[in-house]
């Protein structure tokens, strides 16, 4: 569905996406994480065809995407700052927005109105920051598209209206297959949304996973012996960190947690304890493995 | 109808396939019943699609439900290897327990009434 191969883009002295590869399948919500900077919003606007890469290529459904007028009609972007015309309402950028997308959905617009409990007859601009990223969202669910890409949708909603658009993001994944890039410097925030991520730091992709083989692969064990530990425990284990507490050894290890479990076992621990692991540590140790400095990358 | 704990270490997926599965096992859901649709759980939930599909996939995999192409998802009526299976890990995960409380001084008397008490708890265990 979108493919993204080798794709560069710098500014004047700063090279903002370097070298990026990705591929996302259809009905697929894909999440692109990253700290301030790291180049996110570079690459969306590639990918929803308003830049041009300096080198590499982007396809989406199998074509080129800049410059791709019929490509783009089925294609929303919504940016981290939604833009709407000076002094419009809902219903006179719902106009232009029915004009523009084939794929506008009049009843679905009137449908949502129940959702946002927002007047049509309201000016954009004289609402809040929270209400305004609402009535993008309702602008955005009724013009139906195939792709939809997300520059940090989240960012100013309350929890309630946050589940409602998770929600409704949800249903049109599993009613129309529609696929979904969503950036965002918060994992939390994404975590429960996304089947796959990537992470995206200083320009390059480090690191891209389906979500779920990342929880299941990486445990955080506490084991100890009686008679200390065995010099040849932690040669069969693929230990990503270690720490020893007293006589108690913390490590994060990869693996299938079966075989950890029986590994573990035949040495017979006294104490052997799996602890909980968030998603946001895995992330940090994955990061510490390759490399990265844990503290700069990600809050 | 399912609780998840989004921000639990163990995989989303996983946790559907194991509250589905004790749905089947407890016979809420009996053979042959349908089980609601993806669109319906991703909505209920508010959970990607594509975790439901892959929890379904396991599902079917293991052996507790089958779909039908257009049709959908529906529980099967379970295969012996299925409950060979869960007997063997009922019974290693007993003699592990109990290797543990001979450990920390527990008598075999003591262990004897557990047992019955459990039997009549289950109701006479009698066989599926």
């Amino acid at each position: 569905m979108i493919e993204i191969h080798h794709v560069h883009k710098g500014f004047e002295q700063v090279e903002a996406v370097k070298d990026v590869s990705l591929h996302v399948q259809k009905g697929s919500i894909y999440g692109l994480l990253g700290s301030n900077g790291a180049g996110k919003t570079t690459l969306l606007k590639m990918l929803a065809g308003i830049y041009k890469p300096d080198d590499g290529d982007i396809f989406i459904e199998g074509e080129p995407i800049f410059e791709n007028v019929k490509l783009k009609k089925k294609l929303l972007f919504l940016p981290d700052n939604p833009y709407f015309f000076p002094h419009a309402t809902i219903q006179q950028m719902a106009q232009f927005y029915r004009d523009v997308y084939p794929g506008w959905n009049e009843e679905r617009f009137w449908q949502l109105q129940e959702w946002f409990s927002i007047d049509v007859q309201q000016k954009i601009q004289r609402m809040s920051k929270g209400m305004q990223r609402q009535a993008a969202f309702w602008l955005v669910f009724s013009v139906m598209p195939d792709v939809l890409i997300l520059d940090e949708p989240f960012d100013g909603l309350d929890a309630v209206m946050r589940k409602k658009m998770k929600n409704l993001l949800v249903q049109d994944v599993a009613e129309r297959n529609m696929t979904v890039f969503i950036s965002s410097h918060n994992l939390r925030e994404v975590e429960d949304l996304c089947d796959h991520v990537g992470i995206l730091h200083n320009g390059e992709m480090i690191m891209e996973r389906e979500i779920d083989d990342l929880k299941a692969d990486v445990h955080k064990i506490q084991v100890a012996f009686r008679d200390g530990i065995p010099s040849s425990f932690l040669t069969g284990l693929q230990v990503v960190y270690q720490e020893q507490r007293g006589r108690v050894l913390l490590c994060i290890v990869r693996g299938n947690r079966e075989e950890v479990d029986a590994y573990i076992q035949r040495f017979a621990p006294v104490i052997f304890d799996v602890l909980p692991l968030t998603l946001e540590e895995i992330f940090v140790y994955e990061m510490g493995r390759i490399g990265y400095a844990i503290e700069s990358v990600m809050v | 109808m399912f609780e998840l704990d989004i921000r639990s270490r163990q995989p989303i997926y996983e946790q559907l396939v194991e509250k589905i599965k004790e749905f089947i096992i407890r016979e809420v859901w009996g053979p042959n019943e349908q089980l609601p649709s993806v669109r319906l759980l991703a909505k209920e939930l508010t959970i990607n699609p594509n975790t439901i599909q892959k929890a379904y996939r396991e599902l079917e995999h293991q052996g507790y439900i089958y779909s039908i192409p257009g049709k959908g998802h529906f529980v099967a009526t379970q295969p012996e290897e299925v409950s060979r299976e869960k007997l063997e890990t009922a019974k290693q995960q007993l003699l592990k327990l109990l290797c543990e409380a001979f450990y920390i001084g527990m008598k075999k008397d003591a262990i004897l009434s557990l047992v019955d008490e459990a039997e009549q708890i289950a109701g006479g265990g009698d066989p599926r």
